[in-house]
């Protein structure tokens, strides 16, 4: 125990003589949060800006235009002429969508020629694109409703058999946890844990290859007792703390302060985040004990982590892609954060649904002990040579 | 004359330099080839088809059982089980075997015999906004197709001809055009950007560890010390054409073969995207080497910098739009050039823009370029005033340092 408290101050005197790098991180982090936090803060992109191409510039035309402006998701920024005029606009990215309405639509209307309405969205921004597009095409649903609700009862029918054809079926939605589809839960949730760990594993390749790097590895490992797996904990316990801390404050911020789903067990979650973070520093020792050099660890590293953000599955989930993917997967942490987040928050399960990722955790830590056992024979040799 | 010559020798220097790094060549050419396959090996589906949902049938029905029947024939939704109670689906969506539930009440089809309106309910998985988008949207074009068919059979029992009928169900017909990206396609939407991004990062991770190599082993080529004494502007030339050189080939490779190969969108011309990246390669260069110059240590740059590449993607408004963000980060995201080139090239690449359309973006990449380019002088010039102060100081300990180059 005491070699263990022994490598811990060895570190200590580290953190107090060269605080920068632990001083950016957090500040990188913050930052991050306050980034996320503030940049999505509308939840759903609130009043996109479409256009209308007007061809008929009758009463009904403008009244659809009024309609429009009126709903909360989209604004009319212009009304253009013609087509082209709109594309540019949209290619300029001043709009994300327009309507186009021909000519004659009113007159056509009244003589029963169902004319017809052209919705033009662009989907290269899939986000602005879809919701742009929902907004306009529920716009156009309801004014056509309204339009046969007019020509029915012209029609001669009463109402009650008005009523009684439209709106024969009706859908009734139920988001499951996110009852608004807010963005920012499905991004923050699970980026900001992601880039907590990146850095914690980044620092941590960092921290145990500095000493290879300044040939001080005899004697951090002699403040141990030889022991390697005391000299690795020992360094890397503070940084446990530092950053599950920061972790778990960042939960509260997204839980408590955002009011983000949680059903389950906020302690759970908290665990969760510790484990996670013994995890990239085992991952971090593993790294080390395997690549030999500073900068070639911290570049596969970089890799590695920037990686699990698109194989965590938050994006473009993990379900839809090809089978070797979905095996490979497997071998980033986040994903299994990921997992096991869903089940917490979203489902208020319990260990009982998610044990299997907590399991895959653990082997990750097995990892940790594996390359601490490369670095004790890197140390052996070493010390045999001299 | 002299002037071009110094030129000269700085470019072959820095050259020299990278080509001797295997870390900076791993950053420049492996990373900036690697992301890209991955990323084509992750999105290759490009969108998510036959999501696995339940149903609970309580009507039992015609109607419950036709618009079953629909949704298993859409493309985004696959009808994997049909559960006697709720409690079972919501059991199959706690196991995630399933990603959403349609339940029928047992009144669903009498309410609609009865002409009145009949209720289904969707339960999303939230999990993910694909799980989302393609359960909701499957479960609406059904229910909108329903209701027209419905609608028509009404009318044909109150007594109308079958084109007097059609006339009165859909008296506005519509017509949706979804532009340059179809049918919704993930990839199509995400990567062109990421392929930006990733020769955004790479270069400046490359020369960020470059010169932070150059501080920590004083490795920094001979001739290029000596020429910063007399003109730091033709060494940050150049450097720039260096990296430049370097640069060019992997641009072409990642914008213009990649997509081709790849089946990503490219309906751009040619010419305007040839035009547009050449002041994103500028201002990217001297956007680092500006920057750069701060950095101590060899790996400073990844270990600090590498969870940026995150927040550049989502300032550059691919992912949320533009025209929702605060101003202040709107503002913010003008300083790096990864935002006007990431717009800039998916709207010229994919949406079939020209020059100026994006001339925001393309002015805006100029100016970064001459104000970066200024900026990179005056540091180089700091630094190295720093530098001398410091190994005056020191007595000259860096002349009997060796100048270890890997």
């Amino acid at each position: 125990m005491n070699t263990f408290f022994n490598s811990i101050r060895r570190e200590w005197r580290y953190v107090v003589e060269h605080p920068r790098y632990i001083l950016l991180l957090t500040l990188g982090l913050v930052f991050s949060y306050i980034f996320f936090i503030t940049l999505m803060a509308q939840g759903q992109p609130q009043k996109l800006p479409i256009a209308i191409v007007d061809h008929d510039g009758s009463y009904l035309s403008r009244r659809l235009c009024h309609e429009i402006n009126a709903t909360q998701g989209v604004d009319v920024v212009a009304v253009y002429d013609n087509h082209t005029q709109a594309r540019q606009a949209m290619q300029r990215q001043e709009i994300y969508a327009f309507f186009e309405i021909p000519k004659g639509i009113y007159s056509d209307l009244l003589a029963f020629k169902a004319p017809s309405l052209a919705l033009y969205a662009n989907n290269t921004y899939l986000l602005a694109g879809t919701l742009s597009y929902k907004s306009l095409a529920t716009i156009g649903k309801l004014a056509a409703a309204a339009v046969q609700r007019e020509i029915l009862r012209k029609k001669g029918y009463s109402e009650k058999q008005v009523m009684g054809i439209i709106q024969p079926v009706e859908l009734d939605a139920h988001l499951i946890s996110n009852p608004t589809a807010n963005y920012q839960p499905y991004v923050l949730t699970t980026v900001l844990p992601g880039i907590l760990g990146v850095m914690v594993l980044l620092f941590s390749i960092y921290r145990v290859s500095e000493e290879r790097k300044n040939g001080t590895m005899q004697a951090w490992v002699d403040e141990a007792d030889g022991n390697m797996f005391v000299a690795l904990a020992g360094k890397l316990f503070p940084y446990t703390l530092w950053f599950s801390m920061l972790g778990i404050l960042g939960n509260i911020i997204l839980f408590y302060y955002c009011h983000y789903t949680m059903l389950g067990s906020f302690l759970e979650l908290s665990l969760l985040v510790v484990l996670f973070v013994i995890v990239q520093q085992a991952l971090a020792v593993f790294l080390v004990g395997l690549v030999p050099e500073q900068h070639m660890s911290i570049c596969v590293g970089a890799i590695y982590g920037m990686l699990s953000f698109t194989m965590s599955g938050f994006s473009y989930p993990v379900t839809a892609m090809i089978p070797f993917m979905q095996g490979f997967s497997n071998i980033f942490p986040l994903r299994h954060y990921y997992l096991s987040y869903v089940d917490i928050a979203l489902y208020g399960s319990n260990l009982g649904q998610y044990w299997i990722n907590v399991v895959v955790l653990l082997l990750f830590v097995m990892l940790g002990l594996v390359g601490g056992w490369l670095l004790q024979k890197e140390m052996n040799k070493v010390s045999s040579v001299q | 004359m002299l002037f071009l010559k110094d030129i000269w020798s700085v470019f072959v220097a820095e050259l020299r330099r990278i080509f001797h790094d295997g870390g900076v060549m791993l950053l420049f050419f492996l990373a900036t080839l690697l992301y890209p396959l991955i990323f084509y090996a992750v999105y290759q589906n490009e969108m998510v088809w036959d999501l696995p949902v339940a149903v609970v049938d309580e009507s039992q029905g015609v109607e419950s059982r036709r618009f079953t029947h629909k949704l298993n024939a859409t493309p985004e939704v696959n009808v994997a089980y049909k559960c006697c109670t709720m409690s079972e689906a919501e059991r199959l969506m706690r196991q995630h075997d399933v990603r959403g539930i349609v339940y029928f009440p047992n009144d669903y089809d009498s309410r609609i015999a009865k002409l009145e309106t009949g209720r289904v309910c969707l339960f999303c998985d939230m999990s993910s906004f694909l799980y989302y988008r393609s359960v909701y949207s499957a479960a609406s074009a059904v229910m909108l197709d329903e209701m027209k068919q419905i609608e028509l059979q009404r009318c044909e029992l109150q007594g109308a001809t079958e084109t007097d009928a059609e006339g009165q169900v859909t008296p506005v017909s519509f017509e949706d055009v979804k532009l340059f990206n179809a049918p919704g396609g993930f990839a199509s939407f995400l990567v062109p950007g990421l392929l930006v991004l990733v020769l955004h990062q790479t270069l400046f991770l490359g020369i960020g560890v470059l010169f932070g190599t150059g501080r920590e082993r004083r490795n920094t080529p001979k001739k290029i010390l000596e020429l910063i004494d007399k003109s730091v502007v033709r060494v940050t030339l150049g450097r720039a054409f260096a990296y430049f050189a370097i640069y060019l080939p992997l641009t072409f490779v990642n914008l213009f073969v990649l997509p081709r190969l790849f089946g990503y969108p490219y309906i751009g011309s040619v010419d305007h995207l040839v035009l547009f990246l050449l002041p994103f390669l500028l201002a990217t260069i001297f956007f680092s080497t500006t920057v750069a110059t701060f950095f101590r240590e060899r790996d400073a740059v990844i270990l600090v910098f590498i969870f940026f590449s995150l927040i550049l993607y989502f300032l550059s408004g691919m992912v949320w739009p533009q025209c929702a963000m605060p101003p202040f980060w709107r503002y913010f995201s003008y300083i790096f050039p990864s935002t006007p080139a990431i717009q800039g090239f998916v709207r010229i690449n994919s949406m079939s823009a020209r020059l100026p359309e994006v001339g925001f973006e393309f002015g805006l990449l100029w100016a970064q370029a001459v104000v970066y380019f200024f900026t990179t002088c005056i540091c180089l010039k700091i630094a190295k005033k720093r530098f001398k102060a410091k190994s005056e100081a020191e007595n000259d300990v860096v002349e009997s340092l060796p100048s270890d180059v890997e």
